[in-house]
């Protein structure tokens, strides 16, 4: 890291910015499957994280579910899980 | 006899070449310049970042190679009545728009009379991203356009990809622009270009419709977890087409910078507080109606955002 302009900012994923606490990324992490568990339902999707586990739990309807741990591989998985592509923008 | 007048360099790269982390990384280590900021989308999240430069002008309304071009000889002419008034003025460095053609913000500067006598142009830097230049196997035309018009180009990112990627983008670029001397620089720091030789690929120009710009507002009580989720959504499915975000976010922890190129997010870095204009994304990109497209943004952001 560069000390004069402290570039690189700090490490972990881009959107755990901000969140210090190992309390915060946790609350975090149960904020998001909970906007995620609403946003998937239209799709036959639910989300949920229990804090313990790697990652978040998507499962579709009829059980197959699969635990994402890295947050790229997120809207990916869930559009394989669906079988149709998520775009949110697109109602 | 001596040529006194002021020296302009042009900094010029496509969106999120990396312009700023680059003059701000020059600044901090003693480069003492007036600077004068040109924005694309028309807020100014660069100032906030430069606030240690000699002196700012922040150029609002519009690219400077267009819109904005009277703006642009409006604030050189201020600067330059200063120096003739017997004020100090540092050297000028003007960071233009990631959209800006620097030939034609040139040609401006070099065709006002009364300008001709007080600034002389001295370089045209150009930032080149590494990683993006030539992603998907095609260049938008204007970033050919900003290449051509340098005399000094400098590859950002190199850090990101392969010796040999950046040894074939060199020679790509020697290809494009034979006159430009070609450095490398990773989050400001030069760095060495590979010994190697590379191989010149062929530059296909890509989409050529314009890109635009539009601003949207993020609710104040946005909560972070939630932002982001979002805008990982909005950038796995538009990140092609959304060439560029930039902004400021109020968190807990304080004022990040968000900024993003395609589909690569920079990782947030916390800004010194400040009053400025926060909670807002600058967004530019291929947006055949900014107004629409505005509308539907902030309706899928407060659908994720409702309690």
């Amino acid at each position: 890291m560069c000390n004069a302009c402290g570039f690189p900012a700090r490490a972990g994923h881009w959107t755990d910015a901000g969140l210090l606490t190992a309390h915060d990324r946790l609350r975090a992490r149960f904020r998001r499957a909970l906007v995620l568990a609403r946003v998937l339902r239209p799709y036959g999707l639910t989300a949920h994280d229990d804090g313990v586990s790697a990652g978040i739990t998507l499962s579709t309807l009829s059980g197959a579910s699969e635990i994402v741990t890295e947050p790229e591989a997120l809207w990916p998985t869930a559009e394989r899980l669906a079988g149709r592509r998520i775009d949110i923008l697109d109602v | 006899m001596s040529d006194n007048r002021l020296p302009l360099t042009v900094l010029g790269g496509f969106l999120g070449a990396g312009k700023t982390t680059w003059l701000r990384h020059q600044i901090r280590h003693g480069l003492r310049v007036q600077v004068l900021v040109n924005e694309a989308a028309g807020v100014a999240v660069d100032d906030a970042l430069l606030s240690d430069a000699a002196g700012l002008t922040v150029l609002p309304g519009g690219c400077a190679c267009c819109d904005g071009r009277g703006a642009l000889i409006a604030a050189l002419r201020t600067l330059a009545d200063r120096r003739s008034q017997g004020q100090r003025v540092a050297d000028l460095m003007l960071e233009t728009s990631g959209l800006a053609d620097p030939a034609a913000i040139l040609a401006a500067v070099a065709q006002d009379p009364v300008l001709v006598h007080h600034v002389r142009i001295c370089a045209t830097t150009v930032l080149i991203d590494a990683r993006n230049f030539g992603a998907g196997g095609a260049v938008v035309p204007l970033a050919v356009r900003q290449l051509r018009a340098a005399d000094r180009l400098i590859l950002t990112k190199t850090d990101t990809v392969s010796a040999d990627a950046v040894a074939d983008l060199v020679a790509t670029l020697r290809h494009l622009n034979p006159m430009a001397r070609i450095e490398a620089a990773v989050a400001g720091q030069s760095v060495a270009l590979p010994v190697q030789a590379g191989v010149a690929q062929t530059v296909q120009t890509g989409d050529a419709r314009p890109l635009q710009a539009l601003v949207l507002p993020i609710p104040a009580d946005a909560d972070w977890a939630t932002l982001s989720l979002w805008l990982s959504a909005v950038l796995h499915r538009h990140g092609d087409e959304l060439c560029r975000i930039k902004g400021v976010i109020r968190s807990p922890a304080g004022r990040l910078l968000i900024q993003t190129v395609r589909r690569q997010v920079q990782p947030p870095e916390v800004l010194p507080e400040r009053a400025g204009l926060d909670d807002t994304l600058a967004i530019i990109g291929i947006l055949d109606d900014p107004v629409e497209q505005t509308r539907v943004l902030v309706q899928s952001l407060a659908r994720f955002l409702r309690p």
